[in-house]
């Protein structure tokens, strides 16, 4: 994986996804949107549901689909974006973000049918129960995997390491957890907040670890992805990548007033012109 | 379901709650192979050890993290495995409410929580370890079934009913070796649906858990007394049983409900909820562990100061009638 062709046309996914988010963020107006976790996400999304994972939009029940758990569900928007460009959701769909009665709120809300396999957004909990649904996998004995989304900040989360300890206990080796580095959470630097060593931390609970210094080059995710797909240690595999926040927008890049907050028509205006000159 | 193990009653009832749950459990699963048992490091005390033993692949046991335990259950659920998670009641309920809220709750996942030691049976463990506030706690989160089971037959049905049931549901285990048996013989047992345990037109009691045994007492004593006395098996706290309410309140002067629980969002609080919507219907006493923490003592001290016996329950039904 990673060749040229692919890794081009992922590249042409990411620029159409990163439209989607600041289009679908700025059509929730003063609701407001989490710009920046969803703009550090784009990269792996997009890997996964355009090249890595085995799955069928025209067949959101397949029974040997791979799993996709966005844990860190306030960066949404990332996920809808993957769904919308794969087919899960219609295009259409992208007016109705956090609008009355829509199926895109603010969190992922559990929905197979257009690609959301559970719940999510109450942090650490997603990925939690996607140590559960790779458990379900190795006693059904099938042969799919589960990938899991995991913010950095959300790793304050007690329930995090209860999961990770139990995930390398029954050496989910069919899981594999990417924790979105971005450094930023929503008050502040995580390093500022909770300066914690997050590969000693994860290498503690048992997992095989692997560092992205670039978590938005796609040729290094297709590498990781691909390696830990593959890996045969056994274990549970984290990949640690680090993002940059608000990936792509000039005035969002490492900020952290846009983790979560309202886009006006100028910085819309000025959003889109900077993904169009790109 | 298998045949009513009747040959067990005498010694489960000797034994208590938890040897109930864990024969139960074994029993269970010899007949569903989706089904699983997850723990949190309570294995000998829940009496796990002959599911582990004995099937060793569907047992699992996530340490000492309950909020994990819930979570790693509901990820079972996701795709389909039948898992029970098996806590005790003063933890689990109230430390993973979020889980039980955001997992199986919202997602309406088919997924068991069964709590062994509700109420105040740990008596010398202190308050840390009493279980007052469970039923309130999942009462209040959508989609969820609460059921506290009577007597040892009642456990072993309802752990059978429960995984036929789609959807999430909350077992209370309540009652301690020597509580009554209540059922000696096979019986009809059907979630959300009250047993009348004994006719009466006087004063109603609606218990639920192992306080049978006390109302049914309270109601002989009543009843020598000239005062014809109802009593109601409550065994599912949500949904409540509406029709054997309406029934209640139609024939009945006075209602006194029994649980081991703060008067809070337990049983008695889901009877008044529903009773408030009408007009003329009788008065409501809660026999309860009242809205406070405990005295220390052990589980027949604590009962008795509480007035959840069967003579505190017919002195508060008779002061009010």
């Amino acid at each position: 994986m990673g060749n040229n062709n692919t890794v081009e046309f992922i590249q042409e996914k990411c620029a159409v996804m990163r439209r989607d988010v600041i289009e679908m963020g700025y059509i929730a107006g003063g609701r407001g949107a989490h710009f920046g976790p969803a703009l550090s996400s784009i990269e792996i999304m997009a890997s996964l549901f355009f090249n890595i994972m085995n799955h069928d939009p025209k067949n959101p029940t397949m029974p040997d689909r791979d799993r996709f758990v966005q844990s860190k569900g306030h960066a949404c928007l990332s996920y809808y974006s993957a769904l919308i460009e794969s087919g899960y959701i219609a295009k259409d769909q992208k007016s109705t973000f956090k609008q009355d009665e829509s199926i895109l709120s603010g969190h992922p809300s559990r929905n197979i049918e257009h690609g959301i396999e559970i719940s999510s957004g109450s942090l650490g909990n997603g990925f939690a129960v996607a140590c559960g649904m790779a458990k379900a996998a190795k006693i059904k004995k099938e042969n799919h995997k589960v990938y899991c989304l995991v913010g950095d900040g959300e790793c304050n989360e007690g329930i995090i390491w209860e999961a990770a300890m139990n995930g390398a206990k029954n050496k989910l080796d069919n899981l594999v957890a990417i924790v979105d580095r971005n450094g930023v959470q929503l008050a502040g630097k995580t390093s500022d907040i909770m300066d914690v060593d997050l590969v000693a931390l994860w290498k503690a609970a048992g997992w095989e670890v692997l560092v992205l210094e670039d978590g938005n080059d796609l040729p290094s995710i297709l590498e990781a992805l691909e390696k830990m797909k593959n890996s045969k240690s056994g274990k549970p595999h984290a990949i640690i990548a680090n993002t940059t926040k608000g990936k792509g927008i000039s005035f969002m890049e490492g900020s952290i007033n846009w983790h979560a907050r309202v886009m006006n028509k100028e910085q819309y205006e000025q959003a889109i012109l900077e993904l169009e000159s790109n | 379901m298998s045949n009513a193990p009747i040959d067990k009653l005498k010694e489960w009832s000797k034994q208590g709650h938890r040897n109930v749950l864990g024969d139960s459990l074994v029993m269970l699963a010899a007949e569903r192979p989706e089904m699983c048992t997850v723990t949190a490091d309570l294995t000998p005390t829940a009496r796990l050890t002959g599911f582990r033993d004995t099937y060793p692949d569907r047992f699992f046991d996530v340490g000492i993290a309950e909020q994990n335990m819930i979570d790693f259950t509901a990820g079972l659920a996701v795709e389909g495995v039948l898992p029970y998670a098996v806590g005790l009641a003063a933890i689990v309920p109230m430390r993973p409410a979020e889980q039980m809220r955001v997992t199986l709750g919202y997602m309406n996942l088919n997924a068991k929580v069964v709590c062994i030691e509700a109420g105040v049976r740990f008596g010398p463990l202190g308050n840390t370890h009493y279980a007052m506030d469970d039923i309130a706690v999942v009462r209040a989160i959508p989609n969820f079934t609460v059921i506290s089971p009577s007597d040892p037959l009642q456990i072993y049905k309802t752990i059978f009913a429960i995984a036929d049931h789609d959807g999430p549901v909350y077992v209370r285990l309540t009652g301690g070796p020597g509580f009554p048996v209540m059922y000696p013989e096979d019986f009809d047992f059907q979630i959300g649906k009250a047993i009348e345990y004994k006719e009466g037109s006087d004063v109603a009691f609606i218990s639920t858990g192992s306080m049978l045994g006390a109302a049914v007492e309270a109601a002989n004593t009543l009843e020598g007394k000239g005062i014809s006395t109802r009593v109601v098996d409550m065994h599912t706290i949500k949904p409540i049983d509406t029709d054997m309410l309406d029934k209640v309140f139609a024939e009945n002067k006075l209602v006194v409900t029994v649980e081991e629980h703060t008067p809070i969002g337990g049983l008695g609080a889901a009877v008044a909820e529903y009773k408030t919507g009408f007009e003329n219907t009788p008065k409501q006493v809660m026999a309860s562990l009242g809205d406070k923490f405990q005295k220390l003592g052990d589980y027949a001290f604590l009962l008795k100061e509480n007035g959840l016996t069967a003579a505190g329950l017919a002195n508060l039904a008779e002061a009010n009638f």
